[in-house]
C-alpha cells in the first residue's frame, strides 16, 4: 500500500510474500491464457521490463515461470480522437482532472511450472493456463533457476559429483535482482552439444568480450588443464595482451566476476604467434599492430610450408586460390604442383621457393607459361597470375622465400605442439584476406587431423578438448557457397558437425549471422546476438527468436546480449563482466 | 466455478411448479428503460415547478457568472464521485389462472470512487445485488417465493414490480408490469445510490458529487454535508426569470444555455421551495458541439435552511466542475460531453461487477418439470 493520501481507507503496509506481488493474471475474451502464454495487469506503480522472468501461482500449489516477452498499456478511450477531444479539443498545455483509467498489461511467455512438494504431486509440472487473477511476483534467483532448467544441471552435479556449470552472466531484472545463469557444459564442450556462437553489429566491443570471459570461465571451472585454447586476433592489438592484468579495473566489475564465482584473472600460459613482415628481416619486429609482447614467436610460409611434404602436409595451395574454378581446371594443376613437389618428383625437383614456382619451369619458360601435364598453358598462366598477386604484390609480408628455422616458425608445427592449459593467441589482424584463409585454414586443417586421425596411444597425449575462437568467421564459412568458396569451409563444417566427438570446440563470431552458412549455426548449440538492426533479425537464421523478442534486439546496450541455449526454454537477456585482461583496442 | 445464480434456484422451482411457465425466447432477454429516463427522473423530480425566478445566492445578481477552473493540484475540492446501474432480464412470464406476471432479475449496483491528489482513482465503497421481481398481487404463491429469495442469502433481494414507489409509475412508458420492470429496478438502485453515498465517512472539505438530479426526499440526507447532484440530461420544461433591469427578462431553457459562453455558469435559483439551489454550467466550446444543451450540465445544491446559498461556494463548486472535462468518456458514452469523467468511472465499476449477460443467461434456468418429479 502506498502513503495514506493514496487511499480513502489507508491500510497498515502488509508484511510477507504478498508484499512482493506486482500484479494479477488477467485473462480476456480476446486476450486468454494458454498453456504457452498469459498475461497480467501491473499493478501502479510497477515496473517491468521485456526479459524479466516472473512466477505466478498454479493450481495445486505449484508456480509457473514465464519470460516478459512485451508490455502494452490499453486505455478506455476507444480511438485517438477521444484522447484529442478529451485533452480538451487538442490542448497540450491542460492536465486532466481525473487522469484517464490505464492498464500496463504484460505478456509473458510460459517458461516451466514447478511442484515446490516433496515427493513431487507434478513432477511433469502443470501446464494448465495460469488461472486469472493469479498473484504474480517477480521470480527469484532459485526461482530463475528453475524456470530456465539450470536447477536439472545443479541436481546432476550434485548426483554425480562432475562439475558442468559454466557462468554465463547475469540476468539484471528490473527489481534490480542480479541473477546468475549458467551454460551446462555437456552442451558446450560435448557430447550432447557443442559450439558457441556469436552475432552482433560491431563497435560494441561486445563479441570478442563475451568470447573471452567465456573462454575464461570455461577454463576456471572445468578445466584449467583439459583444455588447449587457440584464439585468432583479427583487429588491432587487442588480444595480444591478454596475459596481463587490466589496470584499475571498476569495483563493480570485479564484484560481477566474483559474484558468478570467478576470479577477475588475466590468462596464464599465453604463448603468441605473431606474423612475419616485409620489415621483420630489418626491424625484428612482427607485423603486428602496437608494441608486440615481450614473449612471442614469430610465423611465416615459405613454398614447402604451405606444400608440406609426405610427412607433414602443409595446408596447400587451394587455401590461396579463392578464384571461381568451375571446371576444376586450377584445382587439378594445384594437385599436380603440390603432388610434384611434395614428392620431389624430377620436373619439380627445382622448385624450392616461390620465386621458383612463379617464374620458373615447369610452369614459366622465359616468361611464358607452360602447359603441365594436361593443364593447358593459359590455365597456367592464370594460376601463376593469382598466386602471384597473393604471394607476391598483394601480401603482408608472411610469404617468404626462405624461412629461417630460429627466426620464424612453422605455424602447423605450433599448433601440434598446443597442450592442456595452454593459451595460443595467433595474430592476423594485419594479414590480407587470403592470408587470413591460409592461416586459419591451416589452424583447423592441424587441429582437426590431430584430433581425427590420432591413433589410440597418441590420444592421450592430446588436450582433452581444443577451443578455438575466430571472430569474422562469415568470410571461412559464407552463408551464400558461391564458386569462390575456398576448402577452409568443408573443414568448418566437419568442426562443427563432429567436432563435439572429437573435442573440437569453436566458438565463433560475425556481425551478420545471416552470412554464415547454416550448418555451422546450426550446430551451434549455444547462440548468443548482441544488438542487431530489424533488417538483420528479419532474416531465416533468427527463426529462433519469437518475434516479439527480436524488436528488443535492436536497442541491446553495449555488454548485453541475448544469450540461448539448449536447456534453457527461452533466449534469455544478460550482462557480463568486462575481461580482466588489458584491453588496449577498446 | 460455482453458479452465481443457484441460490435463486429454490424461488424458480417453487414458480414452475406453482404456475405454468412461459420462458423469454431465447433465455433471458434484457428490457431496457425508457432512453430520456435521466431526463424524465428530473422532471419527475422538479415537481410542479415550472418557474424559476427567484435567485438564491448571494450577493451575485447577475443572469451569467464567468469561471475559471480549479484544479486538483491548486485546490481539490471534489473527491469523491457516485453513480449507479441496473441491469433487468426477463425471464418468462408465470401464468396462474387467469392471472400473468412477468418474472424478472435484476443486477442493481451502486459505486463511490474517491480521487487521489495525483488524480489516482480507488473504491471507496461499492454494492451489487440481484433482485427477483415479479407482480406480487398476480399469483398466489408470491409470499412463498419472495421468503425463498430473502433466504438466499444478504446479495438476493426480491421486489413488487408493481409496488408504488411514487416514481417507478410515473416513469415507466406503459402500465404493464413488463414494461415497469427495468424502472423499478432502476428505483432500488437510487435507493441503494443513496444508502452508500450517506454512509460514507469523509471529511467535510471533500465533496461528494453524485449522478443524476437529487432525489425528492433530502430528509434522509439532514446530516449529510458538502454534497451535489450533477445531471446530463435535464428537464426542458423551466422557464427563468434572469435578473436585470426592468425587471429583468424571461427566458426558456434554450435560450437560457444558448447564451451560456464557455466557463460560465448561471445565476443560482431556487427549486423545491428553497431547499434546493440549482443552476447551469457550461463545460465545453459551444462550437464542438451540435446544439446548446450539449456541453450543460445542471448542478443541484441541497440547501436544507432556505437562506440564499454564498455567490462564492457556488463559484468554487462551478470553477471545479470546468476542470473535470478532462477526460471524457467520448467514443464510449453519448453522452460524454456532459458526463464526469469519475463519475463514468463510478458507473463502469459498477458494471464491471455484474455478471456477463453469458453468464446470467447459462446460469439461470427454468427447472423442468422432469427435473422437479426427480427431486420429488
Amino acid at each position: 500500500m502506498g502513503p495514506v493520501e493514496d487511499s480513502p481507507n489507508p491500510q497498515p503496509a502488509s508484511n510477507g510474500p504478498e508484499t512482493l506481488q506486482i500484479g494479477k493474471a488477467s485473462a480476456t475474451e480476446r486476450a486468454p491464457n494458454s498453456s504457452e502464454k498469459f498475461y497480467f495487469w501491473l499493478s501502479g506503480r510497477e515496473i517491468v521490463n521485456p526479459f524479466d522472468i516472473v512466477e505466478a501461482d498454479q493450481l495445486e500449489g505449484t508456480r509457473t515461470f514465464g519470460l516478459v516477452t512485451n508490455i502494452e498499456q490499453s486505455t478506455d478511450a476507444p480511438s485517438h480522437l477521444s484522447n484529442f477531444i478529451s485533452s480538451d479539443f487538442g490542448s497540450v498545455e491542460t492536465t486532466p482532472q481525473t487522469p484517464r483509467q490505464g492498464v500496463n498489461v504484460a505478456e509473458v511467455s510460459v517458461l516451466a511450472n514447478f511442484d515446490p512438494a516433496e515427493p513431487k504431486k507434478y513432477p511433469m509440472g502443470i501446464y494448465m493456463p495460469v488461472q486469472s487473477d493469479s498473484p504474480i511476483r517477480f521470480a527469484d534467483e532459485a526461482g530463475i533457476h528453475v524456470a530456465l532448467g539450470i536447477d536439472k544441471m545443479f541436481d546432476y552435479e550434485r548426483e554425480y559429483g562432475e562439475k558442468i556449470t559454466i557462468p554465463a552472466g547475469l540476468i539484471r531484472m528490473s527489481n534490480g535482482a542480479k541473477v546468475r545463469v549458467f551454460l551446462d557444459k555437456r552442451y558446450v564442450l560435448g557430447p550432447e552439444g557443442a559450439h558457441v556462437n556469436i552475432a552482433g553489429i560491431s563497435g560494441l566491443a561486445t563479441k570478442t568480450s563475451y568470447a573471452m570471459f567465456l573462454i575464461q570461465s570455461i577454463i576456471q571451472t572445468v578445466g584449467s588443464k583439459d583444455i588447449a585454447v587457440i584464439i585468432l586476433n583479427v583487429k588491432q592489438n587487442d588480444l595480444l595482451v591478454i596475459d596481463k592484468a587490466r589496470k584499475n579495473p571498476k569495483p563493480e566489475e570485479l564484484a560481477a566476476w566474483e559474484y558468478l564465482g570467478l576470479k577477475p584473472k588475466p590468462f596464464e600460459n599465453v604463448r603468441y604467434l605473431l606474423p612475419w613482415g616485409k620489415e621483420t628481416q630489418t626491424t625484428g619486429l612482427p607485423n603486428s599492430f602496437g608494441e608486440p609482447p615481450s614473449q612471442y614467436q614469430t610465423y611465416a610460409y615459405s613454398l614447402d610450408d604451405v606444400i608440406g611434404n609426405r610427412a607433414n602436409r602443409g595446408p596447400g595451395l587451394d587455401l590461396l586460390i579463392r578464384v571461381p574454378d568451375p571446371w576444376d581446371t586450377l584445382g587439378a594443376l594445384i594437385g599436380e604442383i603440390q603432388h610434384g613437389i611434395a614428392n620431389q618428383e624430377p620436373s619439380w625437383r627445382p622448385v624450392r621457393t616461390w620465386n621458383d614456382l612463379l617464374n620458373g619451369p615447369p610452369l614459366m619458360q622465359a616468361g611464358v607459361p607452360q602447359r603441365v601435364s594436361n593443364v593447358e598453358a593459359r590455365s597456367v598462366g592464370r594460376f601463376v597470375r593469382v598466386l602471384r598477386r597473393v604471394v607476391r604484390n598483394r601480401q603482408s609480408g608472411v610469404f617468404v622465400e626462405q624461412r629461417g628455422e630460429r627466426r620464424a616458425v612453422n605455424l602447423g608445427e605450433e599448433i601440434r605442439k598446443i597442450e592442456g592449459g595452454q593459451t595460443t593467441v595467433i595474430d592476423i589482424a594485419k594479414l590480407t584476406d587470403e592470408e587470413r584463409a591460409l592461416v586459419f585454414g591451416h589452424i583447423i586443417q592441424e587441429v582437426y587431423a590431430m584430433y581425427a586421425e590420432a591413433s589410440v596411444d597418441d590420444s592421450g597425449e592430446l588436450p582433452k578438448k581444443v577451443i578455438i575462437f575466430v571472430d569474422e568467421l562469415n568470410k571461412y564459412a559464407p552463408g551464400r557457397r558461391d564458386d569462390t568458396s575456398s576448402s577452409i569451409l568443408e573443414y568448418v563444417l566437419d568442426i562443427a558437425a563432429r567436432g563435439r566427438s572429437l573435442g573440437l570446440i569453436l566458438i565463433s563470431a560475425e556481425q551478420f549471422m545471416s552470412e554464415v552458412h547454416g550448418q555451422v549455426i546450426g550446430n551451434a548449440s549455444t547462440k548468443v546476438i548482441g544488438r542487431s538492426d530489424s533488417a538483420e533479425l528479419s532474416q531465416a537464421a533468427y527463426r529462433f527468436i519469437p518475434q516479439d523478442v527480436k524488436a528488443h534486439l535492436t536497442r541491446l546496450d553495449k555488454g548485453e546480449l541475448l544469450l540461448s541455449h539448449p536447456i534453457y526454454r527461452q533466449s534469455v537477456r544478460i550482462e557480463f563482466p568486462m575481461p580482466a585482461y588489458q584491453s588496449i583496442g577498446h | 466455478m460455482t453458479n452465481p445464480f443457484a441460490p435463486l434456484q429454490p424461488a424458480l422451482q417453487v414458480i414452475t411448479r406453482e404456475a405454468k411457465v412461459l420462458p423469454a425466447t431465447g433465455q433471458a432477454m434484457e428490457d431496457l428503460m425508457r432512453p430520456d429516463h435521466e431526463e424524465v427522473i428530473d422532471r419527475l423530480r422538479q415537481g410542479d415547478e415550472k418557474v424559476r425566478e427567484v435567485l438564491i445566492e448571494s450577493p451575485n445578481r447577475e443572469a451569467y457568472v464567468a469561471l475559471q477552473p480549479i484544479h486538483r493540484t491548486d485546490r481539490h475540492l471534489l473527491r469523491y464521485f457516485l453513480d449507479g446501474s441496473a441491469r433487468t432480464f426477463f425471464l418468462g412470464d408465470a401464468v396462474e389462472g387467469n392471472r400473468r406476471s412477468p418474472i424478472h432479475v435484476a443486477q442493481i449496483g451502486a459505486a463511490a470512487v474517491w480521487r487521489a491528489d495525483s488524480g489516482a482513482l480507488r473504491v471507496a465503497g461499492a454494492v451489487h445485488k440481484i433482485v427477483l421481481m415479479l407482480d406480487k398481487k398476480a399469483l398466489s404463491f408470491s409470499d412463498q417465493v419472495e421468503r425463498l429469495v430473502q433466504e438466499a442469502g444478504p446479495r438476493f433481494g426480491f421486489l413488487d414490480t408493481m409496488e408504488a414507489d411514487g416514481e417507478s409509475e410515473r416513469t415507466a412508458p406503459g402500465k404493464e408490469p413488463r414494461s415497469r420492470a427495468a424502472h423499478k429496478a432502476h428505483h432500488r438502485m437510487a435507493m441503494e445510490e443513496e444508502k452508500l453515498g450517506r454512509g460514507l465517512e469523509r471529511p467535510s472539505d471533500q465533496w461528494l458529487v453524485l449522478d443524476g438530479s437529487l432525489g425528492k426526499d433530502l430528509h434522509p440526507w439532514h446530516d449529510v454535508s458538502s454534497f451535489f447532484g450533477v445531471t446530463k440530461s435535464f428537464s426542458r420544461e423551466p422557464i427563468f426569470k434572469l435578473p436585470g433591469a426592468r425587471g429583468g427578462k424571461v427566458v426558456n431553457l434554450y435560450e437560457l444555455l444558448a447564451a451560456l459562453p464557455f466557463s460560465f455558469r448561471t445565476c443560482a435559483f431556487a427549486a423545491r421551495s428553497g431547499k434546493v439551489a440549482v443552476w447551469y454550467v457550461r463545460l465545453r466550446e459551444q462550437r464542438q458541439l451540435d446544439y446548446p444543451l450539449m456541453g450543460v450540465i445542471k448542478v443541484e445544491l441541497p440547501n436544507p435552511t432556505t437562506n440564499a446559498v454564498p455567490t462564492d461556494l457556488v463559484n468554487e463548486l462551478s470553477c471545479a466542475l470546468v476542470a473535470e472535462r478532462q477526460a471524457t468518456p467520448h467514443g464510449k458514452d453519448i453522452r460524454w460531453h456532459a458526463h464526469l469523467y469519475p463519475i463514468y468511472m463510478a458507473e463502469q465499476t459498477v458494471k464491471n461487477g455484474f455478471i456477463s449477460t453469458e453468464a446470467l443467461k447459462a446460469g439461470i434456468k427454468w427447472p423442468t418439470m422432469v427435473a422437479l418429479v426427480g427431486e420429488g
